[in-house]
């Protein structure tokens, strides 16, 4: 419990240092909202009024006090772009489609490089690592916009298994939403498995020749006894910290292929607020995402205790 | 009272694929028995091919090794040549392993009790609880206290020692015809060394299994064994009963094994402190919490007192986490948080470390290696530098050729000498050795030690010698201090302290020791297992394991008194008068 409080604790930390180094960043850049909306021919009155109508003119220290009171309440603002849109109503329909979009991938990649990373270690140097190997090095050097226009080419225009660009908001029908979701999925999970496939297998082959899996043999194990029974659980705990990274890099940067399906995700609004200057969204989806990595490295942190009692004791 | 042979090893041949279809032969044609009920010893260096043996009779052999010629028998029936499921009928059931490494040779994240009730669930068809119930009686029959609570702890919670005894429980509980025990003891304290032998005596005496028990210390195999069979460049060189081998030795090389240790008797030594310690305390610190100002520091060696003479060899030993490397990393200066009084008498104190294996950069040549120290100092003439390599290298027994070649193409002796002309290479007066010879095999061990008493008696070298190994320690020595958790118990002449220890440690170290002279009864060794106190507490840091504990011992800190004479003191840290002869 005092664990959960203290990781608790450095979680708001991490958050309002995020917020401060965002807010500062915009105050630095060039340009602001009022000139973005209005153009560089708006006349000076017209700006500032735009401006004082923002609260733009206030300094910069009264600005984020103002804004972190709000946040808290979980108010982040009116969107400077989309109008009659409050930050986090606009935030509430775009954040489940990228999470579920990683979490679709994240099952993917899991299902499929266990076994295959299991399999390459088990007959490595012989025939199926080899297979494996190579189709993984092939797989991990396509981009994955480039495999999405060719899953949206194949299995959208080709076999028309699903509708391009027929997104459906999970909202109104969740398992529509899932099932279009698939391919991008796909698509953000076939470069990752590649690596998830290789790390677990160097992960399994240096466990193997530790003295306890001899001592493992010696009880009269099977091969397969020993891998599932006694190497398995050893060889995950540094593939829990990497799956761990690879879903940051999923949540975070799967905006690529938000593009290429037309999936109203985070990465796409966080693309448009930021060319807006759309600064009470950008702050509010940079918050979030944050948010997002700090928790799963929470939860990893728990997975890991229950997966390696060395570090429950110390 | 073997007349049956359980197992029977006849013109064993393996070997490891040497690239180009060569082979490389480790075990050349090897012949023996072992009887039922019968432990019989293997002998030899590392490399000898004593561990190949052991695995090839349990079936662990590695996938490349190739078996070339022979048969080992279990009861009359090949068990080298058969498949892998019925070679797994015969793991765990008629034969078990106890392996060197206690602390890596259980899974990390596997209960104990799942790890010893394994070898059940694999070969029988008994019930959860009775498995359950046989694991605990496995558990208390080696010694180990509360199963209940054991079983749901994990390898990480134990000692070394306890780690074996679950080993050992593991081995026992399918009731095998056979244990083999490859280096059982190797990794272990001297005490803890002591025990585990006494227990596995008790099972073979109490089971009448059969053990094949393999080792490179000869005196841990007359210990225990029945009939030892001596192995070098595998091959067998001479097997019999223990006594014929170890008292009337055939072969070269088993003369060479038991050829006794260097000795130094350089008696004229001066009175004058070279290296001055008084009241010295250091300091570990454990990270400091975020949040809270409150830093732990933690007093891991306590009021050190001692002088080393000019030109002496002085003995440090105990057991370890006792302190003895803590010490020198604070005379070399690596360990800086300290708090007293230090003088090193003008020295810089060089070390030599344990591992000869790790301690030299696999990346640079030998030549490289030893010129740093002269760089460091400021000699920046190369053709001198080079000289004086080429000098210490003669000095150390090696030639100018080595200069030139890697720490990988070098034998660990030959590492060792490296390591110890590291140590010469700027002509200082004051070496400390650290466990210097305990990773070497038996015979190497005694040609390092030869070399450090040559450089002790020709360039009048100070040694600090480290050690667990109270054989050498009686042998090199001219005084000895025993510390215990963190603090010097005793201190005296080696002789006076052999002939009288009088702290219950020093006691207790000496009756684990295992000699060249033969002892009737051993398996008096109390079997104590107590978690030490902390560093930190005023009482008498030994209570928890003292045999002669009693309630005074706990009022009040202990100060080191002198029993011996003002000429040569024998310091002690034990309230208690014990008779000498006690």
């Amino acid at each position: 419990m005092k664990y959960v409080l203290k990781k608790f604790i450095s979680l708001l930390i991490t958050l309002f240092v995020i917020s401060i180094l965002t807010f500062t960043a915009f105050s630095v850049i060039p340009g602001d909202a009022a000139l973005a909306k209005l153009g560089i021919d708006a006349s000076p009155e017209a700006i500032a009024q735009l401006q004082e109508q923002y609260g733009l003119d206030k300094p910069i220290l009264e600005r984020y006090a103002d804004w972190a009171i709000h946040a808290l309440q979980g108010d982040f603002g009116q969107s400077f772009n989309y109008s009659r849109m409050s930050v986090s109503e606009l935030l509430a329909t775009r954040l489940p489609v990228t999470i579920i979009l990683a979490v679709m991938s994240l099952l993917i990649i899991v299902v499929i490089s266990l076994p295959l990373g299991m399999l390459s270690a088990k007959f490595s140097g012989k025939w199926p690592d080899v297979v494996i190997n190579q189709t993984t090095q092939v797989t991990m050097a396509i981009p994955s916009f480039f495999l999405g226009i060719i899953l949206t080419v194949i299995f959208g225009i080709g076999l028309k298994w699903f509708q391009v660009g027929g997104y459906v908001s999970p909202d109104k029908d969740f398992w529509g939403c899932v099932r279009y979701l698939i391919f991008p999925a796909i698509a953000v999970a076939i470069p990752k498995i590649a690596m998830v496939v290789k790390f677990i297998r160097n992960s399994v082959l240096s466990e193997i020749n530790k003295d306890y899996v001899r001592t493992a043999y010696s009880k009269g194990n099977d091969e397969n006894q020993v891998l599932y029974g006694h190497v398995l659980r050893n060889a995950m705990i540094p593939v829990i910290t990497f799956l761990a990274m690879v879903v940051a890099e999923i949540l975070t940067g799967s905006l690529v292929i938000e593009q290429v399906f037309n999936i109203p995700g985070m990465g796409r609004l966080l693309i448009t607020s930021i060319s807006n200057r759309d600064f009470p969204v950008v702050q509010a989806s940079v918050i979030y995402i944050t948010a997002v990595v700090v928790v799963i490295n929470f939860i990893v942190d728990i997975i890991y205790q229950l997966a390696d009692p060395r570090i429950r004791t110390s | 009272m073997e007349d049956k042979t359980l197992i029977s090893v006849r013109d064993l041949t393996v070997g490891f694929p040497a690239g180009k279809g060569d082979i490389h032969t480790v075990l050349d044609h090897i012949n023996f028995d072992i009887g039922q009920g019968e432990i019989v010893g293997i002998v030899g260096e590392s490399g000898s091919g004593k561990s190949m043996t052991a695995l090839s009779i349990m079936g662990l052999l590695s996938k490349d090794a190739v078996i070339m010629d022979g048969t080992v028998e279990l009861r009359g029936t090949d068990i080298l040549n058969i498949d892998h499921e019925k070679r797994r009928k015969i793991q765990g059931d008629d034969m078990t392993m106890v392996f060197q490494e206690p602390m890596t040779s259980l899974n990390p994240v596997m209960r104990i009790g799942d790890q010893v009730g394994e070898v059940l669930k694999l070969h029988t068809k008994l019930h959860d609880d009775e498995i359950e119930r046989r694991v605990a009686e496995s558990l208390l029959s080696v010694g180990l206290k509360n199963p209940e609570e054991l079983m749901k702890s994990y390898p990480h919670q134990l000692s070394g020692g306890m780690r074996q005894r679950v080993m050992i429980a593991m081995a026992i509980i399918n009731q095998p015809d056979l244990i083999i025990c490859d280096e059982p003891t190797t990794a272990l304290d001297v005490t803890v060394q002591a025990q585990i032998l006494a227990l596995l005596k008790k099972i073979h005496r109490e089971k009448k299994c059969s053990i094949l028990f393999i080792s490179h210390d000869l005196n841990v195999i007359k210990e225990i064994c029945q009939r030892v069979i001596v192995m070098y460049h595998g091959t067998i060189v001479e097997q019999g009963s223990v006594d014929e081998v170890m008292y009337a030795p055939k072969h070269d090389y088993t003369r060479k094994l038991i050829a006794s240790m260097p000795e130094q008797l350089s008696e004229n030594i001066s009175k004058d402190p070279l290296i001055h310690v008084k009241d010295l305390n250091i300091y570990y610190r454990t990270a400091g919490k975020i949040f809270t100002s409150k830093k732990d520091r933690m007093v891991y060696v306590k009021d050190l007192s001692f002088d080393i003479y000019k030109g002496e060899i002085f003995g440090l030993v105990g057991e370890s986490g006792c302190g003895k490397t803590t010490v020198a990393k604070a005379l070399t200066g690596l360990n800086t948080d300290i708090e007293g009084t230090m003088d090193l008498g003008g020295t810089m104190p060089q070390m030599v470390f344990q591992d000869p294996f790790s301690s030299l950069n696999p990346a640079m040549k030998i030549g490289k290696i030893l010129e740093e120290p002269l760089k460091l100092a400021g000699v920046k003439n190369k053709t001198e530098r080079r000289e004086k390599v080429n000098e210490v290298l003669q000095e150390i027994g090696l030639d100018e050729s080595f200069a030139g070649r890697y720490a990988r193409e070098l034998s660990g002796g030959q590492r060792q000498r490296i390591a110890i002309g590291l140590a010469l290479m700027r002509g200082e007066k004051f070496i400390i050795a650290d466990e210097p010879v305990s990773a070497l095999d038996v015979t190497v061990q005694s040609q390092i030690l030869k070399l450090l008493i040559r450089l002790h008696k020709e360039r009048g070298l100070t040694i600090l010698l480290i050690s667990h190994d109270l054989n050498i320690v009686r042998h090199m020595c001219n005084r000895v201090v025993v510390m215990y958790l963190g603090r010097i118990v005793e201190m005296a002449d080696v002789n006076e302290l052999y002939d009288n220890p009088m702290h219950p440690y020093t006691r207790m170290l000496f009756e684990s020791i295992l000699t060249d002279k033969k002892k009737t009864d051993t398996d008096k060794i109390t079997v104590n297992e107590v978690r030490p106190l902390k560093r930190d507490q005023e009482m008498c840091a030994f209570y928890g394991r003292c045999r002669y504990a009693q309630d005074k011992c706990q009022e009040k800190a202990l100060e080191l008194r002198n029993i011996g004479t003002e000429e040569s003191p024998h310091l002690l840290r034990c309230c208690l008068r014990i008779a000498r002869d006690e």
